[in-house]
């Protein structure tokens, strides 16, 4: 009895004094599939940091907190993790609608932020005069930007000229669609085609109907996992000639790479496992001793490198005090499996991490996500359809 | 013309998936009386048995089709067995609030247990097609469209040619009356709330071809499934055809003529259910 109660104190007294991180994700709901990457990728990192010594000599404690994909479940959750789990430090966060709603409550709780993703501008006009609101992804103008860059040169190469874009009629399509037609005709294309579709719907056969009619080089998709094989499907069904179908959804469907539908189709990644840098090679290694295979989700290095820099930098700060904290933070110059991870000012925000230059283009090419653009990262030429 | 022709035919198309599920739900409320809202969740289960058959088994979603639509009439009898028997004679808003309980545990449930995740099957056939001319038809659009015409033939048929089906039909006249004459009431409802979800699975089946298999999968044909029943009018099952065809050939005219129209599309089976209401209690007062 004695014996078990003197264990009792020691666990309780390790404990006590240990920094905690909570850590919000979509763990359920439409956004899972980066959640649950995002998830492993902390896991991971929480058991190197640990290993190697912990924080403030003592082992950081995660608390992970499920925002279900949805605002009204994200808000109570995440002052769950401020005021009740009473967390030093706040992670994680995907998608940019739960991200907007906890705004407000983390400006009343002064909460320091380390924020993985949410890429939608209205986050960063949200976030903008929060002194502790670090942010690791790219602003969705940076994603464009890259976008943009890699049509130009599709342009110059292959002769692309029109482009037919399919955006899903929620914040996440919609959002800044005037701004990106008028980007992609200041820079030569003809837009053919800009239409709306529900996501979910699956309900894709008019709109490739009306594409076919315009006859696009490329079709720029903006929407969901859930469209991506109904969409890829019905172009194929109305033998619909493309140069190229390029999706940006924020994850793809589980197995859509197995797929033969999938061939050639291209999109957006901050990471991919095959990427040659060194660091990117570590993790992934890491990842399949850890957890016996490798993901092809860029959320789980980003959560890795989230709480691995994080970390460091309340080790160099020597205390949980969020300005010397933030400091050490604002300081950070680490190599990272997406490149060097630095902080500097985005157009409203202070602390930006990763920028456009990190993105990689990729097709599925044979039963994987293969990068294609930029030419120095491209493991195979790029196929064009027409 | 060719774009016109095709946007007739896409329509016509999706009218057969629409068709599916809701045959199944007039077959609940025209017989057993009770609007189950948790149609679209044992649509749900029928995607998800397709996908686990296919991505464990590698057995082909058409194949298993027969098996998957007796595993769902057995999952919807035995929740007849347990709940809904209960709630027949309850008020109806005491019904309507079981089945709303039910598709949310279910839906929840799935989420539990298999997550968010998207799931898609891949079949040599799925991007399959047939070129008339300068129109398309997909394959897989069409096998449903086959399967809906078969089905909907095939349960015509049972109601109106079988000891089953008159019995059937009897119950959802007069309960008491049925009973009185012998009908094992309980048993029939039973078979027919079982067809009515394997029914369902039938479509869940083939929505995991033409789509993917999610949790939330259900919700937006059980939705439109209602639409069609109030169009061809509770419990008509002959109406369900010429119903959902209006629907889908509606919807199909709206996002290729409409500017914007992806996004007005499923504003279409609000306005229909709408219309049809307004135009019955108009038909009602004269």
């Amino acid at each position: 009895m004695k014996k078990m109660l003197l264990t009792g104190l020691m666990l309780a007294l390790s404990g006590a004094g240990a920094v905690k991180v909570g850590v919000l994700l979509p763990l359920s709901g439409a956004g899972s599939v980066s959640g649950q990457a995002a998830r492993s990728g902390y896991l991971l990192a929480l058991d190197e940091i640990n290993r190697a010594g912990g924080v403030l000599g003592k082992p950081l404690e995660l608390e992970f907190g499920d925002d279900g994909s949805a605002p009204a479940k994200a808000v109570p959750e995440f002052v769950k993790l401020v005021t009740v789990d009473k967390v030093d430090f706040m992670a994680g966060g995907v998608s940019s609608a739960t991200s907007i709603a906890i705004s407000g409550p983390a400006k009343q709780y002064n909460t320091f932020m380390a924020w993985i993703g949410a890429a939608a501008v209205p986050v960063e006009d949200a976030f903008a005069d929060h002194k502790y609101f670090f942010h690791y992804h790219p602003w969705a103008y940076y994603n464009f930007e890259a976008i943009l860059g890699y049509f130009k040169t599709l342009k110059t190469q292959r002769k692309a000229k029109n482009i037919a874009i399919a955006y899903e009629d929620g914040p996440f399509g919609s959002a800044g669609i005037d701004a990106t037609i008028s980007a992609f005709k200041k820079a030569g294309f003809n837009v053919v085609m800009a239409e709306k579709f529900k996501t979910g719907s699956g309900n894709f056969g008019p709109l490739v109907s009306k594409a076919k009619a315009a006859k696009p080089d490329i079709l720029y998709w903006i929407g969901y996992d859930t469209d991506a094989l109904p969409l890829a499907t019905e172009v194929k069904q109305q033998n619909l000639q493309l140069g190229l179908l390029y999706g940006t959804p924020p994850s793809w469907p589980v197995g859509f790479e197995k797929n033969k539908l999938s061939d050639n189709v291209a999109g957006l990644s901050l990471w991919l496992p095959s990427s040659p840098q060194p660091e990117s090679r570590k993790f992934v290694a890491a990842y399949k001793k850890k957890f016996g295979t490798t993901t092809e989700e860029y959320f789980a290095p980003l959560a890795y490198v989230n709480l691995k820099s994080l970390a460091a930098s309340i080790n160099a700060a020597g205390s949980t005090d969020k300005d010397k904290v933030a400091a050490e933070l604002a300081k950070t110059n680490m190599p990272t499996p997406f490149g060097p991870l630095t902080f500097s000012k985005s157009l409203k925000t202070q602390y930006q991490g990763f920028k456009s230059g990190n993105w990689l283009h990729f097709q599925f090419l044979g039963d994987a996500r293969v990068p294609v653009y930029p030419i120095r990262f491209a493991q195979k030429p790029m196929v064009w359809g027409k | 013309m060719d774009l016109f022709l095709q946007t007739l035919l896409n329509g016509l198309l999706q009218s057969g998936i629409y068709a599916l599920v809701a045959s199944g739900l007039a077959l609940s409320v025209g017989v057993v009386g009770i609007v189950n809202f948790a149609h679209g969740e044992f649509l749900m289960i029928g995607a998800f048995l397709a996908w686990a058959a296919s991505a464990s088994l590698g057995i082909d979603p058409l194949l298993s089709l027969p098996v998957v639509a007796l595993a769902v009439f057995g999952v919807g009898a035995l929740t007849y067995r347990v709940s809904i028997r209960h709630v027949l004679l309850a008020p109806e808003l005491n019904q309507m609030l079981l089945t709303f309980g039910l598709g949310i545990l279910l839906q929840n449930l799935a989420l539990m247990l298999l997550g968010g995740n998207t799931r898609t099957v891949s079949t040599p056939y799925q991007a399959s097609s047939l070129q008339l001319g300068a129109l398309t038809v997909g394959g897989p659009k069409a096998v449903a469209f086959a399967f809906a015409l078969a089905l909907l033939g095939t349960l015509y048929f049972v109601l109106y040619r079988t000891t089953l089906g008159r019995q059937m039909r009897a119950v959802a006249q007069n309960r008491r009356g049925a009973q009185l004459i012998g009908i094992n009431v309980d048993r029939v409802y039973m078979l027919a709330f079982g067809v009515s979800c394997g029914l369902a699975a039938v479509a869940g089946v083939l929505v995991s071809v033409l789509l993917f298999a999610s949790p939330t999968v259900g919700l937006v044909f059980a939705l439109k499934a209602f639409a069609i029943i109030v169009m061809a009018g509770l419990g008509n099952l002959t109406g369900v055809l010429w119903a959902s065809v209006l629907l889908g050939v509606s919807e199909a005219l709206v996002q290729t003529y409409v500017p914007g129209g992806g996004g007005w599309s499923d504003a279409v089976f609000f306005l229909m259910i709408f219309g049809t209401l307004v135009l019955r209690s108009f038909r009602g007062n004269r």
